[in-house]
């Protein structure tokens, strides 16, 4: 009886948890690949930046609390990436737009002065991404390994810092 | 060991439903829609496949038309799409029937749906509805399997 109680315990304590984005992004798989255009139209694959720790960034234009966190993403960007990790050296941000719409991709980028890798299909939610990392919902990240390997998924504020702060060589 | 039973089944089915909830707020407090008005993905899914059933017009008040047979308006938050829309309606009679979606982001940080209501009711329209995408246009339709534009 009272194994009942605890398997039903944890059973509801992690109910919330069997609807979240895990499949294709559980820590320890495999990210993966991505191959999708920068804004002047070149090909970057995800695995072109192989040895380095990635946040894979997922947003869009339209997202506010994504545009939001860009801010965040470039201070982050300043402090990590020329540093050495356990897997990986420097760091570096792939984004990965949701957007429908060229220009307000491009302007956005512009306005804030992104300057870390970005890519997009501008297909909106239907962009064939969105469903290979099973994405539920907007501001999305996975932080992956120099050998492309999910170290951790959907940090955000304080908690993204850490997480990555966690894989600096020490 | 019956009732044990029972207790842990109440409990997950509590549990579940708290969880919805707390994943979709309501959406009666204040918002420009009643819950009549909310048009589930399935029944709009089953229209558009259906041939002999009556269409509605429906409106993509987004960032793109991704609902089989929607006209595309572009983000409603936007003045010039909102004008565009109103052009739109002025067209129909008051009773024709009408669906607007946008299905960017959960409708409480939805920016596009609520000025498309608003205009909707203001211009008196009778029989309009809203596609009810609590999540997103992904997870309530194409993750489905729903029709969509080419």
């Amino acid at each position: 009886m009272k194994k009942l109680w605890l398997v039903t315990a944890f059973l509801v304590s992690n109910l919330p948890f069997s609807y979240g984005q895990s499949q294709p992004t559980e820590t320890g798989k495999k990210a993966p690949e991505i191959e999708l255009s920068s804004p002047a139209g070149k090909l970057i694959p995800l695995s072109s930046l192989k040895g380095k720790l990635v946040l894979i960034d997922f947003w869009a234009t339209w997202c506010a609390p994504c545009v939001q966190e860009q801010d965040e993403l470039a201070r982050l960007y300043q402090i990590f990436r020329n540093l050495a990790f356990t897997n990986g050296k420097g760091f570096e941000i792939y984004g990965v737009s949701l957007d429908a719409k060229r220009q307000d991709w491009e302007g956005t980028i512009a306005k804030k002065h992104i300057s870390w890798t970005q890519v997009s299909d501008l297909k909106f939610w239907r962009s064939p991404v969105a469903r290979t990392y099973n994405i539920q919902e907007l501001p999305f990240n996975v932080l992956i390994d120099g050998n492309g390997n999910i170290l951790a998924r959907n940090l955000h504020g304080e908690e993204l810092e850490k997480g990555i702060s966690k894989f600096l060589k020490k | 060991m019956q009732k044990a039973k029972i207790l842990i089944f109440s409990i997950l089915a509590l549990s579940a439903f708290a969880f919805a909830l707390s994943e979709y707020p309501s959406q009666g407090g204040g918002d420009p829609w009643t819950q009549q008005q909310l048009l589930s993905p399935a029944d709009l899914a089953k229209t558009l496949k259906d041939p002999k059933a009556p269409q509605p017009i429906v409106f993509s008040v987004g960032m793109q038309a991704v609902v089989k047979g929607s006209i595309e308006i572009g983000p409603a938050m936007v003045k010039d799409n909102l004008d565009k829309l109103k052009q739109q309606l002025d067209k129909l009679p008051k009773n024709a029937s009408i669906v607007v979606y946008c299905g960017c982001c959960p409708f409480s940080r939805c920016p596009n749906v609520r000025p498309a209501m608003e205009l909707l009711g203001s211009m008196k329209f009778t029989n309009y509805k809203l596609l009810n995408l609590p999540q997103n246009i992904k997870v309530d339709w194409i993750d489905h399997g729903y029709p969509m534009n080419e």
